[in-house]
């Protein structure tokens, strides 16, 4: 600093100049500011807000919304639409996560092993993940109609080909169900098999000389060594059926027949958009947040690391 | 070495999979070209004519050509945005070694956890209190922010990789910060920029219920997604047109992916795994 005194002597002047502002950068990142600005208003302020809306009595956009406590919360609770929702969407990943994640398994597994048509089989995997979820929903809606390709081909092959999958109560949640494995099984194994690629190749020589067959290789070294990353994909797919969910039950099933495919997502965009009852709404939306959080916990304690 | 004896269970799994994901596209393609009729009857044969009259209807019908343009512009300008507003974050937070960038750090990381989608209806009222509602304006800033946490920390860990010196040896000749960001740091960080655009790119114009209950029903201003489901209300089911209108809505992703194959495979890995 005593350099202040006199005038620099000539251009070196350099490292003192640009010293003080940047150490000062790099104890405040100024430039990330604007980002995270951008980020707090737009989606942690909405996320805030939810709690503030689930406590109040709000019928309506055009109605001034009135402080209700946890009234909304006893409104949900007592009412057996809201039951029905949390049992389709418990049904929707009890069901469907662990076959979504152990196909993709089985399917990552067979990728990497390298064998012939797996360039191929990599390209095809891809393909749902491309796919929005209106293009998805209409090519299924097509393909389940009474005289869609599925009955189409139930009816060649000798059984009853008239059914309405999707406005049929004992079929419609089973068809979401399938049309939430057909989109993740493949990206779930993509992701997969780029773990499962890492597995050191002695590894795998060892165990064959040992006498593993392909079982024995796929569920004693491929699954434990890629366990934590097992769980991780397992907790995006959660998070995705959980809460994309509404989309496919707006376009397929507007939660029908009855309530039979009325997932709790649903119900949050059901009860805002359609019934306008938006304390019940966000109330559920709570109950929504609170559940993500605590699957994705008991998904990383199932799925931890052994080693 | 021993050649492997393939597995037979996950072989005989992994085609009929593939299997399934590849008949409903091409039964898509072909029903796109028939009547309601042939396509009960002949589900799996290939069209008498090739008939474009259902593509005429599906975009005549639903204004596709006007959604599609929607949908680039929004698309666009909500990349343009997100790179604008992720790629001086991820700089400063490289650089950063006090607590205050460890903070902005983590909450980005934080951000992943957060199941954002259950705060569908308070983001609708956002977008009326700013009087942005029914618009595309108001995607276009929604959109960055969902994809800020994956596109900051993803950035970051590219710019990590840049050695001080480079940035140092940069200064010292008077390059001012920007600068130094546009010179030594962006060039750098392509793969990393890649990676984004093309995550971002799929997020974007695949996304539905957000853009469903912001720009509502407007021909004008609604996005490809929005206007694809409308045909399922205007042409009932008649499923030659639905099916050509889903084609069509298709086509511009995978026009991208067939021109970046590997990139956007390397993309869709990284940016999952960073959840």
């Amino acid at each position: 600093m005593a350099t202040q005194v006199e005038p620099p002597p000539t251009v070196r002047s350099g490292p003192t100049r640009t010293d003080g502002p940047s150490a000062w950068r790099e104890k405040f990142p100024g430039l990330a500011l604007p980002g995270l600005i951008w980020y707090a208003v737009f989606t942690i302020g909405p996320v805030l807000a939810m709690f503030v809306i689930a406590m109040l009595r709000w019928p309506g956009m055009l109605v001034d919304p009135t402080f209700a406590g946890f009234d909304n919360f006893v409104d949900v609770f007592s009412d057996p639409v809201f039951w029905d929702a949390l049992r389709n969407s418990a049904t929707q990943i009890v069901v469907g996560l662990p076959i979504m994640i152990v196909l993709a398994f089985l399917l990552a597994f067979h990728v990497v092993r390298k064998p012939r048509g797996h360039r191929v089989l990599r390209f095809v995997l891809f393909v749902p993940a491309l796919i929005s979820a209106p293009a998805t929903a209409l090519m299924f809606y097509s393909l389940l109609n009474p005289d869609g390709l599925v009955n189409g081909v139930l009816e060649a092959l000798g059984f009853d080909g008239s059914r309405a999958w999707l406005a049929d109560e004992s079929t419609a949640l089973a068809s979401l169900i399938v049309i939430d494995l057909w989109a993740g099984i493949g990206y779930s194994a993509v992701l997969l098999a780029s773990r499962l690629d890492s597995v050191e190749e002695e590894v795998v020589q060892a165990a064959m000389i040992d006498g593993a067959g392909n079982g024995r290789l796929a569920w004693g070294i491929y699954w434990p060594i890629a366990r934590d990353f097992i769980g991780v994909v397992a907790m995006l797919q959660f998070l995705s059926i959980l809460f994309s969910s509404a989309q496919n039950v707006l376009l397929l099933t507007k939660g029908g027949p009855g309530t039979s495919t009325t997932t709790l997502s649903y119900l949050i965009y059901q009860k805002a958009f359609v019934d306008a009852d938006l304390g019940y709404s966000q109330a559920v939306g709570l109950v929504l947040f609170v559940l993500g959080l605590l699957g994705m916990f008991c998904i990383r304690r199932l799925l931890r690391a052994t080693h | 070495m021993k050649k492997l004896r393939l597995p037979r269970i996950s072989g005989i799994l992994a085609w009929v999979y593939a299997a399934l994901l590849v008949i409903p596209f091409y039964y898509l393609i072909v029903s796109s070209f028939k009547e309601n009729d042939d396509i009960f009857t002949n589900p799996l044969s290939l069209p008498a004519v090739w008939d474009t009259g259902n593509y005429a209807e599906a975009i005549g019908n639903a204004d596709l050509v006007r959604a599609i343009a929607n949908s680039v512009i929004v698309t666009g300008l909500a990349l343009a945005l997100t790179l604008l507003l992720a790629v001086p974050a991820a700089f400063a937070l490289s650089r950063a070694t006090g607590r205050a960038g460890r903070m902005v750090e983590a909450t980005f990381s934080l951000g992943f956890l957060i199941p954002t989608f259950a705060a569908l209806f308070p983001t609708f009222l956002l977008a009326a209190a700013t009087g942005l509602f029914h618009t595309r304006t108001f995607l276009v800033f929604l959109l960055p922010a969902t994809a800020m946490p994956l596109a900051v920390v993803i950035l970051t860990q590219f710019m990590r990789t840049i050695p001080r010196e480079l940035e140092e040896a940069a200064s010292m000749d008077g390059a001012s910060t920007l600068t130094v960001l546009r010179h030594v740091h962006l060039p750098i960080c392509v793969p990393g920029i890649a990676t984004v655009v093309l995550l971002c790119f799929l997020s974007f114009w695949n996304e539905y219920l957000y853009s469903l209950i912001i720009i509502g029903p407007d021909p004008a201003q609604r996005t490809i997604q929005v206007a694809l489901p409308t045909l399922q209300l205007t042409t009932g089911t008649d499923y030659g047109v639905l099916m050509a209108g889903t084609v069509f809505t298709l086509v511009p992703v995978f026009l991208v992916y067939a021109l970046t194959q590997r990139q956007m495979q390397r993309a869709l890995v990284s940016g999952a795994v960073k959840g």
